[in-house]
């Protein structure tokens, strides 16, 4: 009998994780599978050795299968993960040990993290005999092979936070479908797409400054999203008296604030800053805005007995989706100051209509759920649906807009928030108006909202103190 | 503060309109073994969820050995043991690693853990199944392999959900032997279950939950010995004829209630515990041509006892047999969808 096979200090779940996940099919052909392509893509390469380009047409062929391996095939062995344990009754059975919700998902991820790693460690004989056939720049592979490594552990984040989903478009149908499409682009994106004509191993090299930004943003752009994603997956199946918003919350205030930073230092293009927000406040905001999340009495407690600093500070970090609005609301206005510092030069209203419809955009899900009173913990779950759904919807109306003669029906749907991007885009009206109307659709959205959120944070409040009082 | 193994006071727990749990109040003695009884839907498992930690009452609270649950749940976890009433078990894990992964994640490290795991696999006797694979386990097996679980930690309260549901014969005798060895070593153990007779074998009291009320707290046996819910005793009368004669003839009878048909006869509650009174309405069938060939007093079991508390209910205090009104405070949490309750 084998209990010794892992030492104690691995996490249990990622002993688990590896025990069961080295005996699925899945990872056993792959692995499998990847060893015999690249044994036969080596030793027919053997045979045309001697053309000029052989060294790097092997690399390109082996980055490819690797990628199919650890982009897609790995990632996607996540899309179950949780949801096995939900609908097995599983999950009730581990949080009663002393695995956190979020040790439970991290160890989810880890496993197939692993797994993902251990391909990589044995494509590397391959690379070792591609070596022999000339032309390798082995720094820059080697970051280029890192670089997909960790977009792998990024994607799986991904699909592994997803699948405590119950929606099974959010859990499975999307992944399956965006994962191939990101996958293809992505991998096409680093190796045609980065490199400023000097090829893709010279970029990876990381010898200019551009390379240098690049690589780095990647990898904060993927660690960022990443947690994020692990985070939301951990909130869906934690039991109420855990508490993961404040420290997350916390995590992403830092990360805007050196974004809002950046930003005023002109870091970025002007014209992109607004979608370079959007992307840092996104997570946050569909995570915070959705979060179906009671407050506990041991939550509630800590804050309380430092205060009224405590309760203020209660009232942007507890959790539940009404302090997550003024949490929000704060992240929005740090946001804004970069924004007005960073502003073009040129006095053009675009900047301003792109940030205010992409706030829109974020707290448009929010009001949906609201008005419609979605309840429940897949609120999250609904959030993003309805923000892809919402682009999705304001694509197909403009392209419906365009082939029309009159352009002004687009009016019609300027509450849907992307389709005010269109509209600027379009340009049958000025600017102005469209400015006004974007501005007029964040002043709804933000006071619905609002009413919605200082009502659930009082009643949240009354009943946490009439509970305490009865004992 | 209460010295009891579990205290529950005035436990609420609402999903949106449906009122799982309404003002359920009960203390358990340390060491003894109480049975958890009501319909589906009565609220049994929301109410152990609460005593689990699993879940957070809308009002009221819950203690293990003392401590509260709803703000102390890391503590109460380490003092039970929770078996849920139905639970996957994992693809590619043998039993072994299945316990020694809830060994390691309870905290347990080296030769500890594997002593902790071969003390619990004797005891249940996975010993022959340890390099089987979980999800390849009988029903009877499986439960066996949650029991063991759920006593790694040693834990004082065992709080299990519906366990022999679904076991054959065999594997419920076995499950039951367990239960008394583990209440013979002082756990506290807390179980619901629809086969009330077993729950009467086993347990020292009996708690009766209808519509997420208690509407009964005793022994075993008070409850089979008593009368005074309905009045009256068992009887079990066989016929040499048509069955139907004998509830025709008890229609036309005073102080006799004609409960049940069965293949030769029925059953019938006579409101009275003297014999004398039994031996003259046996005179008054042969008197009435009743061809009786058997007539015997019957014990009254807990299924009898259930019924008739609820039909007791219903007749006397119709407001416990439905639904109560919400309190006035309460629904202000957020809701969610119910659980199997």
């Amino acid at each position: 009998m084998h209990l010794f096979d892992f030492p104690d200090r691995l996490s249990p779940m990622l002993v688990k994780e590896l025990r069961q996940g080295m005996r699925t099919k899945a990872f056993v052909g792959v692995f499998l599978a990847l060893q015999i392509i690249l044994g036969v893509i080596l030793l027919s390469a053997g045979a045309a050795a001697s053309s000029d380009d052989a060294g790097s047409t092997i690399s390109n062929i082996i980055f490819i299968f690797f990628s199919i391996a650890v982009l897609i095939i790995q990632p996607m062995r996540g899309i179950s993960s949780l949801s096995s344990e939900v609908k097995g009754n599983t999950i009730d059975m581990m949080v009663l040990t002393r695995l956190s919700a979020w040790r439970i998902v991290t160890g989810k991820w880890a496993s197939i993290v692993s797994q993902s790693a251990l391909l990589l460690v044995t494509i590397i004989p391959y690379l070792i005999l591609r070596y022999f056939f000339g032309g390798m720049n082995l720094i820059g592979e080697i970051i280029f092979l890192a670089i997909l490594f960790l977009s792998s552990a990024a994607l799986t984040a991904v699909t592994v936070g997803l699948s405590a989903s119950s929606s099974v478009i959010l859990r499975s149908v999307l992944p399956m479908i965006a994962l191939p499409i990101g996958a293809y682009s992505l991998l096409m994106a680093l190796m045609f797409g980065a490199f400023g004509g000097g090829g893709m191993s010279t970029f990876f090299a990381l010898d200019t400054e551009e390379s240098r930004i690049f690589v780095s943003i990647y990898l904060a752009v993927c660690a960022y999203y990443g947690f994020f994603m692990l985070s939301t997956g951990t909130s869906l199946i934690a039991p109420y008296a855990e508490n993961h918003s404040t420290l997350r919350r916390v995590i992403s205030l830092a990360v805007t604030i050196i974004t809002a930073v950046l930003g005023s230092m002109s870091f970025t293009d002007t014209e992109a800053l607004p979608f370079f927000i959007t992307l840092v406040l996104l997570p946050v905001f569909a995570i915070s805005l959705s979060e179906f999340a009671p407050l506990a009495a041991p939550t509630y407690r800590k804050f309380a007995k430092r205060g009224p600093l405590g309760q203020l500070a209660g009232l942007f970090l507890f959790p539940g989706w009404a302090s997550g609005f003024f949490f929000c609301l704060v992240l929005t206005a740090i946001s804004a100051v970069s924004f007005l510092i960073n502003r073009p030069t040129y006095g053009g209203s675009e900047h301003f209509i792109y940030g205010l419809a992409c706030l829109a955009g974020l707290l448009f899900p929010a009001v949906i759920i609201n008005v419609f009173r979605i309840n429940g913990p897949q609120r999250v779950s609904h959030f993003i649906l309805i923000l892809l759904g919402s682009i999705v919807l304001a694509s197909v109306l403009a392209g419906i807009t365009n082939s029309l003669s009159n352009k002004d029906v687009l009016w019609l749907f300027c509450w849907i928030p992307p389709v005010v991007i269109f509209l600027e885009e379009i340009g049958s009206t000025s600017n102005d108006d469209v400015l006004v109307c974007s501005f007029i659709i964040c002043i709804i959205y933000i006071s619905t909202l609002l009413l919605r959120a200082f009502q659930a944070y009082r009643k949240s409040i009354t009943d946490i103190r009439a509970n305490s009082d009865s004992e | 503060m209460s010295n009891a193994a579990i205290a529950v006071h005035n436990l609420y727990r609402f999903f949106g309109p449906l009122q799982a749990v309404n003002g359920v109040s009960f203390e358990i003695p340390h060491g003894s073994v109480c049975g958890f009884v009501g319909a589906n839907g009565a609220g049994k498992t929301t109410t152990m969820r609460i005593l689990a930690s699993l879940d957070y009452p809308t009002m009221g609270h819950a203690e293990i050995c003392g401590i509260n649950v709803t703000h102390h749940p890391a503590e109460v976890r380490r003092l039970i043991g929770w078996m849920p009433d139905h639970f996957g078990n994992y693809d590619n894990m043998t039993v072994l690693e299945y316990l020694d992964f809830y060994a390691r994640a309870l905290g347990y490290k080296g030769a500890e853990r594997r002593q902790r795991i071969d003390e619990v696999m004797d005891f249940t006797d996975l010993v022959p199944l340890a390099d089987r694979f979980s999800n390849k386990l009988s029903k009877g097996m499986t439960q066996r392999l949650c029991l063991g679980r759920s006593l790694l930690h040693d834990p004082q309260v065992l709080i299990m959900d519906e366990p022999a549901a679904g076991l054959d014969p065999r594997a419920r005798v076995e499950l039951k032997h367990l239960i008394r060895v583990l209440a013979k070593e002082g756990k506290t153990i807390f179980i619901s279950s629809h086969i009330l007779s077993e729950l009467g074998e086993m347990c020292d009291s009996l708690l009766f939950i209808n519509n997420g009320r208690i509407v009964h707290h005793g022994d075993s046996e008070s409850l089979k010995k008593s009368t005074d819910l309905l009045g009256g005793v068992l009887y079990d009368v066989q016929l040499d004829g048509d069955p139907q004669a004998l509830s025709d003839w008890a229609v036309l009878q005073p102080n006799i209630e004609f409960l049940e048909s069965r293949k030769n006869g029925g059953r019938i509650r006579i409101d009275t515990e003297d014999p004398n009174k039994a031996a003259d309405v046996l005179a008054r069938m042969v008197k009435d041509n009743l061809r009786v060939v058997d007539f015997h007093r019957e014990q009254r079991n807990l299924e009898d006892a259930f019924i008739d508390i609820l039909a007791n209910l219903e007749k006397n205090q119709p407001a416990l047999a439905t639904p109560p009104p919400l309190p006035p405070q309460a629904s202000l949490l957020p809701q969610e969808p119910p659980y199997d309750l």
